[in-house]
């Protein structure tokens, strides 16, 4: 595989591995949470390379991920103790840790050495620098497979815990009536969060990961009436995302997490205007529709390419009910009874 | 107090927000078929009251148990219907997808839902006159609309006891109607409603049991004897919204 193909590849694989986990950090409004975490697993990466030597270690990136998930657990117990509001408490937190990861590096720490740059926005083109080699032939960068094996996990989570996660992110309190462990659900998914931060750090370092979490979901909620569609439009905004910043900043020759982070930032904004004039369009037709008697139907850009599944029911059933002199449906089935 | 069987019980309940108490020693039951209205003023404590006993507060001291069980033992049978100002109505989902969310409780880990529990959506969406919305996005829906998809969605789990926090809150006169329509149809069927309200002028319209709250309990039972003007006083203290609706009423 050439040099060029595996780097491109192993930014969208990144972008995505990223990104789908983002959809829910977004919804669920945890993004600065992931900042927080982006930053206090440094002292772990530290630590985890002067044993590993590698920033690639599964163990290396499960015991930073969990340095990660003090950060998340941290900031429930602060907020629990009532002390500080707000966002206050992970303000508190991670600074801390990434100072004592800088700290560790600054001392030479077990003379490990993390060049600054790296720390801040890491470096794709030396991530994809060492290739797994399988029979004497290159079949891409070792990195690659790392972010895959991430990208299979959080797809297989997300897969599996669907519902769950769905429920649990729209109505907390429901879900807990409805007997589902809510806590252990957010512990695990957030776990995976720090996971696949810890795992992306090597190409996007502490400052930009956030962008690779949060703006394709934050864009792709933009447009989206459903989370079946915002997953995977989140998912297309991560690949068209990647490709064009990893070109953008092939051709400048500038940091490729850098070119990824400013090209998702122009689709945000893209993505804005243009659902800024779909909005008058939506605001037209259904005006139209009320003149005219009809349901208006599923509005939004999803709406305005499909035609709703269930209007045409429910507008047969109001001119059913509307012939029986518009009884409710609920005094039917009492008079029924 | 009734002698018939009971559908929830609450002993000895306490809870405090930090090193404020909200709830002193609460304790009350719930007969099986009644309509039983917690009333207060403003912070009395009638949310939480629902929320520690639903485990969502964790009490100071106390119990609930549900027709003579524990929480876990029968939720199932339980439907909570929260303020609809407690959720993000941006959250990219349809109405029926939100009405759908009330079948989870039966699906397990890994069981989706599927045309079953759609169609049982769809008839909860009836129920509350709304079938036309199934496939708005939530966030368009009126005040008024947005408490029947809660309404709907508590009705498509078909428990034996509902608590409902406010659900008359902020919404127009006929989405009120269309929810005492199925209140009216649930009481019927033998259900057991608890309802968070603090509007004193309609507490006798949807209430015949009543518990009225002011951190701790001022009286509960039926209307008739529990909502009296002494207990009200008591409740409410000298608020003026009370004491007008008192010279007027009861």
């Amino acid at each position: 595989m050439s040099f060029i193909l595996g780097t491109s590849l192993l930014a969208v694989v990144t972008a995505l591995a990223c990104a789908l986990p983002g959809a829910f950090v977004v919804l669920r409004r945890n993004s600065m949470l992931v900042e927080g975490i982006a930053h206090a697993v440094l002292p772990g990466i530290v630590v985890g390379y002067a044993f590993t030597l590698d920033l690639n270690s599964p163990w290396l990136i499960v015991g930073a991920a969990l340095a990660g998930l003090l950060v998340v657990l941290c900031n429930e117990w602060l907020i629990r103790t009532g002390l500080l509001t707000g966002d206050a408490p992970q303000g508190l937190v991670f600074p801390a840790l990434f100072a004592a990861g800088i700290i560790l590096i600054t001392l030479d720490f077990n003379h490990v050495h993390l060049h600054t740059h790296v720390v801040l926005v890491g470096d794709l083109n030396l991530a994809a620098f060492h290739q797994l080699v399988v029979n004497g032939v290159s079949i891409g960068p070792r990195y690659l497979y790392v972010m895959l094996a991430v990208l299979i996990v959080n797809v297989a989570f997300i897969a599996i815990f669907y519902p769950k996660l769905k429920v649990t992110t729209f109505d907390d309190q429901f879900a807990m009536v409805l007997g589902m462990r809510t806590k252990l659900l957010n512990t695990a998914f957030m776990f995976l969060v720090s996971v696949t931060v810890v795992a992306a750090f090597h190409a996007a370092g502490a400052l930009l990961v956030i962008s690779l979490v949060v703006v394709p979901a934050a864009t792709a909620h933009l447009i989206s009436q459903r989370l079946s569609v915002m997953l995977v439009l989140t998912a297309l905004f991560a690949v068209v995302g990647a490709l064009a910043g990893f070109w953008i900043a092939y051709v400048l020759n500038a940091a490729t997490s850098a070119g990824m982070a400013v090209f998702y930032g122009f689709m945000f904004v893209a993505v804005a205007f243009i659902d800024k004039l779909a909005i008058r369009v939506r605001r037209y037709r259904r005006a139209e529709a009320a003149s005219a008697g009809r349901p208006a139907g599923n509005l939004g850009i999803e709406g305005l390419l499909a035609k709703p599944r269930y209007a045409f029911a429910a507008q047969r059933r109001q001119e059913e009910s509307g012939r029986r002199d518009g009884s409710a449906p609920a005094a039917d089935t009492q008079a029924a009874e | 107090m009734s002698t018939g069987p009971i559908a929830c019980q609450t002993r000895n309940l306490s809870v405090a927000y930090r090193a404020d108490p909200v709830l002193r020693r609460v304790h009350f039951s719930v007969p099986v078929g009644s309509v039983m209205g917690i009333i207060g003023p403003n912070g009395a404590g009638k949310s939480t009251l629902i929320k520690a006993m639903l485990g969502l507060v964790t009490p100071l001291t106390g119990t609930s148990e549900f027709f003579g069980q524990p929480l876990d033992q029968v939720r199932r049978r339980i439907g909570y219907m929260s303020q609809s100002t407690s959720v993000d109505w941006d959250f990219p989902t349809t109405v029926i997808d939100l009405v759908t969310m009330g079948t989870y409780g039966e699906l397990g880990w890994i069981r989706r839902p599927g045309k079953a529990e759609r169609a049982r959506a769809m008839a909860s969406l009836e129920q509350t006159g709304i079938p036309e919305l199934a496939s708005w996005q939530i966030g368009e829906l009126s005040g008024g609309q947005r408490q029947r998809a809660f309404l709907a969605r508590t009705l498509v789990q078909a428990p034996d006891l509902y608590f409902m926090d406010e659900p008359f809150q902020g919404i127009d006169a006929k989405s009120q109607q269309a929810m005492v329509d199925v209140l009216k149809d649930l009481r019927a069927q033998g259900k057991t409603i608890v309802i968070v309200h603090h509007h004193l002028a309609t507490v006798r319209d949807y209430c015949d049991h009543v518990t009225l709250l002011n951190g701790s309990v001022v009286a509960s039972g039926p209307a008739d004897t529990a909502f009296t003007k002494e207990n009200i006083r008591t409740a409410y203290k000298a608020r003026e919204g009370a004491e007008a609706f008192l010279e007027t009423a009861v």
